[in-house]
């Protein structure tokens, strides 16, 4: 597929968009109106830009993956709109500004290389670490950025310039930043890493005085995540990195402590939290606890198998029967209205944006370059399973956001970042 | 460093892959299982507003019909015409309370398919009729209202089926309700009320509840005593004041605390006539639990019956009874350890009325398309037979005497040969529970039917099958006769 092609392709994925906006104001009764008209607009300006940024400043970078984004972004704005059509208003303003953003550090990368990154990793742990501790500003005082407390995690801030206050969640730039400093310090250190090992039982581990800085800032950033209560964002950072530290060194050892470690992780957190426990238990059974803790699950699964093959339809079913359905539950609201077809589509957009983030870390030559692509797509991946898997009860509910598809302003932005990262390593590869 | 990346994307795809599954697990697999759960609101949610197809009686009576909605001129709501006369049969289609009665059985055929799903679509394109189907039922309007209004304030229960075939003529169970109450935003306050009113109008007596026959059970018993040859209508049996329960202290006496004859012998034809308890306790041990239980099983009793919807299995005792007289005697005139529903009585006048073969009952006699072409027609549905031809005959002769000069006089119809069969039976609170179960005409039936009353303050404590029941029996084939 070549880049004429592939801004055919977002052209068809915003008109496909603004197509189920149509049909859900159809199925509310509504005729047409500027709904339709303004999403296909936002749509194409918001990845227009994004397209012509790639032409202009990546132009060697994948074809390929713009467009399935766009098309999850469609998908999930048609239900976003579909539940609270409020929340869609936000989201359409979100997108121009994820786009812009992404357009920007396109720009902003081409007058150097990724290698600039690299150079600064110190720079953005630090800075990483401080968009992590960003919500826990005082929520009372008089400075325009202040911290939010949103269902018992710490979580959010707040940028209130009078008119309007603009909430936004810095653990999804932050984790781009760690994902950076990780894939830089293990390039750095690669070789030391690989070659210098003890043997630890049968597990053979590298030296010590290797790991300590980087153990340090990923255990630094882990304890910020469960003190502010987002044990999903931890999780997902620990993964990451556990895969990325095997990725570097082709070490067993780390997945299998890693794999321990989140196993003792997660009973230590279901002592010590009690949503965790509620949690756990609306896994194991959801149906025996329907009325309280496992609601959110059981209706879930209901949503999935009433949308049974073809669903009910844009706009038809009653996805809004699930607690949460824009967010967490975006996937079973997707899979009520648009079925089986729906959900095995979602599943292969996701594979195809994953399979071409792999793509781009084997083909890279470059240690860095070939660690951070990796790293970039082990945690989108990991998302999207956690997420996914949560909803289909393969795993507990973590309470982390589907990327690309669910309500939320702070998780695009960050998405579109990673993406615009891969897309200019892709470039960079392929010179 | 390609390698391990490798290892971890190949573990990211199964991943993938176990999503995958799992997806197909809830939306393949599983789908109709959790949409048909019932904590899952969807179903009948999205019924909600919909139309439904017509529920008429065979003379074109309207019981239940979706019309436009006001307020909502893409919407409809369902009506019923004839209020709460059908409200057990037809039931209601409620998007709160959920579906019931025929509403609930023949849901998806009445249902609209219209809904814009990707396989509606399909089918629109296929060339297919998507607009909702109707049902007919068996039940004749007339009937049906002269029931009702014969029940009055009575609990109690009123079938008549078409012997022949077992097409059900009228069913009403009540006191009932208006099904109105339960289609709107308040229903859920409705159906509590219903649920804790006076004389539980929700409860259907007609088809799903079970009462104990009282003396129409005699009829069982002389059916399994002339078909087994032990005793013909002639057959002499001592006549006592009271008869002593074998093993017991209890003993079983007359309704009116004398012999059935003249205190020195009787008939069978005399017994069943005059209802005599001394006799059929007696005959009942005389003939075993085994041999009343073969007629009783062939008759429909410790059977699921096919109906419209799952109907209570009637049962006679058989084990129990096998190593107990005192019990045998007491079963063998309809307490103790045998049950019915008025429904499957009506089916037991129905055999002996149909040459001894009995039938299944049905109340939807054809689904059809919104044009009113037959889509699927009713077959009938024979139990196959209850006893032999010359035993139905005999017994027809023995129930059209309790009709002229019997306990049943109250069911004569003039110009009319009715058979018939009186009980009263054991209830609650002192009151007695009367029934009636009869057909007519004599030579060639067209309608066979059971009327149950539930003793209350209404029907008062000296109720009985042939001062209560059997009047309403009377008025029941009057009109259908006459029509």
């Amino acid at each position: 597929m070549g880049r004429t092609s592939e801004g055919a392709t977002i052209v068809a994925a915003s008109l496909l968009a603004a197509f189920a906006v149509a049909l859900v104001n159809f199925a509310n009764g509504e005729t047409v109106d500027s709904q339709i008209g303004l999403t296909f607009l936002i749509f194409l300006i918001s990845f227009g830009t994004l397209y012509v940024a790639v032409r202009t400043f990546t132009p060697r970078a994948t074809p390929l993956l713009i467009a399935p984004v766009v098309a999850l972004v469609g998908l999930g704005f048609f239900e976003i709109y579909r539940l609270d059509p409020a929340r869609a208003g936000l989201q359409r303003w979100w997108m121009l500004i994820a786009a812009a953003i992404a357009s920007a550090s396109l720009m902003l990368l081409s007058k150097g290389t990724t290698s600039v990154l690299r150079r600064y990793r110190n720079m953005i742990l630090l800075v990483s670490i401080g968009l992590l501790l960003l919500p826990n500003l005082p929520s009372d005082w008089a400075f325009p950025l202040r911290g939010l407390e949103v269902n018992g995690s710490r979580l959010w801030i707040v940028l209130d310039i009078g008119i309007a206050g603009m909430q936004f969640q810095p653990a999804e730039l932050a984790k781009l930043g760690l994902v950076i400093f990780f894939a830089a310090y293990l390039a750095d250190h690669q070789k030391a890493l690989r070659e210098a090992h003890r043997r630890l039982g049968p597990i053979r581990v590298p030296e010590p005085r290797q790991l300590i800085p980087l153990l340090l800032a990923w255990g630094g950033s882990i304890l910020i995540l469960i003190w502010q209560r987002d044990l999903g964002a931890s999780l997902l950072l620990f993964a990451g990195f556990v895969l990325l530290l095997y990725a570097a060194t082709g070490a067993t050892g780390y997945l299998v402590a890693g794999g321990l470690m989140t196993l003792t992780g997660a009973a230590a957190a279901a002592s010590v939290f009690p949503h965790v426990q509620r949690r756990i238990t609306a896994w194991v059974a959801p149906f025996e606890h329907y009325q309280d803790e496992g609601y959110q699950i059981a209706q879930g699964i209901f949503a999935l198998g009433t949308g049974s093959l073809s669903g009910s339809g844009p706009g038809l079913g009653r996805p809004d029967l699930i607690p949460n359905a824009s967010t967490d539950f975006i996937f079973a609201a997707v899979g009520e209205e648009l079925g089986f077809a729906g959900t095995v589509a979602v599943l292969a957009i996701y594979a195809l944006v994953i399979s071409v983030g792999f793509g781009i870390s084997f083909r890279s030559r470059d240690t860095f370059r070939k660690l951070l692509a990796a790293g970039l797509t082990f945690v989108f991946a990991v998302q999207t399973f956690l997420i996914i898997g949560g909803v289909l009860r393969v795993v507990p509910l973590t309470g982390i956001t589907l990327p690309f598809m669910s309500y939320g302003g702070s998780a695009l932005v960050g998405n579109l970042m990673l993406v615009a990262l891969l897309l200019r390593i892709s470039h960079e590869e392929s010179g | 460093m390609n390698g391990p990346i490798r290892r971890v994307a190949i573990g990211v795809f199964t991943g993938m892959a176990v999503l995958l599954a799992a997806v197909t697990w809830y939306q393949v697999v599983r789908a109709d299982e959790l949409r048909a759960d019932p904590r899952n609101p969807r179903p009948a949610l999205a019924e909600r507003g919909k139309e439904r197809g017509l529920i008429v009686t065979g003379d074109g009576t309207v019981l239940a019909r979706s019309v436009e909605d006001p307020d909502d001129p893409r919407s409809f709501v369902r009506e019923y015409p004839e209020e709460s006369t059908f409200a057990h049969l037809v039931g209601y289609s409620s998007f709160l309370i959920g579906n019931a009665g025929l509403e609930e059985v023949y849901s998806a055929e009445l249902r609209s398919r219209r809904d814009l799903t990707i396989s509606d679509l399909v089918a629109a394109i296929l060339g297919q009729d998507l607009r909702p189907r109707g049902i007919e039922v068996t039940t004749d309007a007339d009937l049906q209202r002269t029931a009702r209004a014969l029940l009055g304030e009575n609990r109690g229960a009123i079938v008549a089926l078409d012997p022949r075939t077992g097409a059900v003529l009228a069913s009403v169970s009540n006191p009932t309700f208006d099904p109105h109450l339960l289609l709107g935003n308040d229903a859920a306050n409705h159906w509590e009320a219903l649920l804790t009113a006076e004389g539980e109008p929700i409860r259907d007596r007609a088809t799903r509840e079970l009462y104990a026959p009282g003396s129409t059970f005699k009829t069982v018993v002389a059916a399994a005593a002339l078909d087994t040859g032990a005793a013909g209508p002639g057959t002499t049996f001592a006549d006592p004041m009271e008869f002593q329960l074998p093993g017991s202290d209890a003993t079983i006496s007359n309704a009116n605390r004398r012999p059935c004859n003249d205190g020195n012998t009787t008939t069978l034809l005399q017994a069943y006539v005059r209802s005599c308890n001394t006799i059929f306790a007696d005959l009942a041990i005389q003939l075993g639990a085994a041999d009343i239980g073969i007629t009783a099983q062939a008759l429909g009793f410790n059977q699921d019956i096919d109906y419209e919807w799952p109907t209570p299995e009637a049962f006679w005792d058989t084990p129990e009874l096998a190593n107990d007289a005192a019990a045998l005697g007491q079963s063998g005139i309809g307490e103790r350890n045998v049950r019915a529903t008025p429904l499957h009585m009506a089916i037991v006048a129905a055999a002996v009325a149909n040459d001894g073969i009995a039938v299944s009952p049905f109340a939807v006699r054809r689904v059809f398309d919104a044009d009113g072409e037959t889509v699927r027609a009713t077959e009938i549905d024979e139990l196959g037979r209850a006893m032999t031809s010359e035993t139905a005959a005999t017994l027809t002769q023995m129930m059209e005497r309790v009709v002229t000069e019997g306990t049943g006089r109250a069911a004569a119809v003039p110009g009319v040969r009715v058979a018939g069969k009186t009980g009263t039976a054991t209830g609650s609170g002192g009151f007695s529970n009367p029934w009636f179960i009869g057909f007519a005409p004599v030579d060639n039936p067209t309608i066979a039917l059971a009327v149950f009353i539930e003793g209350s303050v209404v029907s008062g404590e000296s109720a009985s099958g042939g001062s209560l029941a059997a009047p309403m029996a009377a008025q029941i084939i009057e009109v259908w006769l006459s029509s």
